[in-house]
């Protein structure tokens, strides 16, 4: 797509949100929609690594817990929740930097699995931490709503606030595609050797986008532990969080602008209002679903939802 | 000198080590032959282990369901390959792991939804005794489920590396064109490695059935220590992986006990990331 065309998407986009949230009294809806906003962003950012670089990791709830887990400290020892965005944020990279760079010598599955255990290592040392809340986790107090705050009485705000996130990551989605740095990823989940016989610092570039894609989810992880008020260590950092956000990228379709939003928008239908219809959270319809919708999309359409929509367009 | 309760650790850590072995080399097995990282692995251990509970409520123990279940997972496992694994290959290099990873979750999702969360365990356990040994206390389901891993560990051993069909996975794994032009089928073959990968967790989770409980999640514990088992042992390499499978095993029991039971899977995480970094050939792997 073109660089009008990605701005045109994005208005009609915006615009529809925005209206929802300004007409949508149910709280219930509101709140599917901060979910999706979030998973949108969450997806969008694994995308980066795991989609235009095609190395799949599984651990990326790391940085959405880095977040939540800024979010909740801040929150507990009274310090600004803007703060705590930006601290998560700067932790989420330097983590990133530091996980990175010796895990992007991995290649393939070596990648993936490596991407599990240091998430495991990184929930194990939480849920065995005083300082970090253990087991239990925090429970953000309750401050009088505002945008000092970043708390609301309603849900509506907190849509807004998550969609200026999902904007801010699909601008800079469009901006890597059309970077040096996104070509690069391109050229390395292509063929590395050849990309790097050329002088692509493949390491260095994907150690870059990985430190821009931990930002965006510590992000995303510190708006949700101010929606929720809650934060735990298997909420927000356990392997099903990073399977949530891997298997968004993959129905949306990886390495495309749009595939993580449409992948967030289908995983939130599907998972939380369909399966809240039919014997709720708990009982497994929603993983029962999601999966069987994974196996459809890998074996009948690997290039997720964003491929069809394209398929389709070539032929109009 | 008092060793205290070491002796003890080390036979426990073997024995669980065995069993990490038998699911270990089913894993590396489906990898060696069609270089494929089943992630559902561990899904597949844990519809034996449900299975393995169904047959035990008509009256079967686990070792008379045993066999049952190993066959019942082969043909589960040949017809996967043939109807999904299959299609998986032949699209782009990531539609495997996303492939199997969709398949660990929709098989999770199914087990909870239909077997609800609740832990099961069989009603009519064969084993519930314990013997004592110059000082060690061993549980009698324990040492069958170890002992039952090593027998079935040795035969497949046995039959990879002495009989024909085991004779062509090796060539697979060795070199597919080369195969293939010997006259080696690849899709029969890769079904049947597909089928005897996944029989290994069959037989893994009716022996697991004597000591642990069934439930939804159980899989993933075990996939993972099975990912680092054949790390260790170098991704495809069979005799890699009872290598592994032991230093895992002695390393959780270990751990468990002179760290903290909360922490047990650190090391074991932490062993991986070590293997991978330092040695990522594994212990007994080729380059």
């Amino acid at each position: 797509m073109t660089v009008q065309r990605h701005v045109a998407v994005m208005a009609c986009v915006l615009a529809a949100t925005a209206l929802f949230t300004a007409f949508c009294h149910d709280q219930f809806l509101l709140s599917l929609a901060f979910t999706g906003l979030i998973f949108a962003v969450l997806g969008q950012s694994w995308n980066w690594i795991s989609g235009y670089a095609g190395q799949v990791s599984f651990g990326h709830a790391l940085f959405f817990g880095t977040g939540a887990y800024a979010s909740a400290l801040f929150a507990t020892h009274h310090g600004s929740p803007w703060l705590a965005l930006a601290c998560g944020a700067a932790v989420a990279v330097v983590l990133a930097l530091l996980v990175g760079f010796p895990c992007f010598a991995l290649r393939g599955h070596y990648f993936s699995i490596a991407t599990i255990a240091v998430a495991a290592i990184a929930e194990i040392v939480v849920v065995n931490t005083d300082a970090l809340g253990k087991a239990n986790g925090f429970e953000l107090p309750i401050l009088p709503p505002g945008l000092a705050s970043l708390q609301f009485a309603g849900k509506a705000p907190y849509v807004l606030v998550a969609l200026v996130l999902f904007a801010a990551a699909q601008i800079a989605t469009v901006a890597l595609e059309h970077s040096r740095t996104g070509y690069y990823l391109r050229a390395i989940r292509a063929n590395q050797e050849a990309a790097a016989s050329v002088g692509v610092d493949a390491r260095a570039v994907k150690v870059t986008a990985f430190a821009g894609a931990a930002a965006f989810a510590a992000l995303a992880g510190s708006l949700y532990a101010q929606q929720t008020l809650f934060v735990d260590a298997e909420s927000t950092l356990g392997l099903s969080v990073s399977i949530a956000i891997a298997l968004v990228g993959v129905v949306g379709g990886i390495g495309t602008v749009w595939g993580p939003p449409l992948g967030a928008f289908v995983y939130t239908f599907l998972a939380r209002y369909v399966a809240a219809l039919y014997g709720g959270h708990g009982r497994g319809f929603d993983l029962l679903l999601y999966g069987a919708l994974i196996l459809a999309i890998v074996s009948v359409q690997p290039e997720g939802i964003a491929g069809i929509a394209r398929r389709f367009r070539a032929r109009t | 000198m008092d060793v205290g309760p070491l002796p003890q650790l080390i036979v426990s850590g073997i024995l669980t080590g065995l069993l990490f072995a038998l699911i270990s080399v089913g894993l590396t097995l489906i990898f060696g032959v069609m270089d494929v990282v089943n992630f559902a692995h561990g899904e597949f251990l844990m519809l034996a282990m449900y299975a393995t509970f169904g047959l035990g409520l008509i009256g079967l123990n686990p070792i008379l369901a045993l066999p049952v279940v190993v066959v019942a997972m082969f043909v589960l496992g040949a017809l996967v390959y043939r109807f999904f694994v299959k299609r998986l290959l032949a699209g782009p290099p990531e539609a495997v792991v996303f492939g199997t990873f969709g398949l660990l979750v929709f098989l999770q999702g199914a087990a909870q939804f239909f077997f609800t969360s609740d832990y099961r365990s069989v009603l009519n356990p064969p084993f519930s005794g314990t013997l004592h040994l110059g000082g060690i206390a061993i549980g009698e389901a324990q040492l069958a489920a170890g002992l039952g891993a090593l027998v079935l560990i040795a035969a497949i051993f046995g039959f990879v590396e002495y009989t024909e069909p085991g004779r062509a996975l090796r060539a697979l794994s060795e070199d597919r064109v080369a195969a293939q032009l010997m006259g080696i089928d690849v899709q029969r073959m890769n079904a049947f490695a597909f089928g005897l990968g996944i029989a290994c967790t069959g037989a893994a989770g009716a022996l697991l059935m004597l000591t642990y409980q069934a439930y939804p999640r159980i899989g993933t514990e075990f996939a993972l220590t099975a990912f680092v088992v054949v790390a260790l042992g170098g991704f495809g390499s069979v005799h890699g992986v009872l290598l592994g499978a032991l230093l895992v095993g002695l390393v959780e029991v270990l751990g468990g006990y002179y760290i903290a039971p909360a922490l047990k899977m650190l090391p074991v995480y932490a062993l991986y990331l070590a293997v991978v970094f330092l040695r990522p050939q594994g212990l007994l792997g080729r380059r």
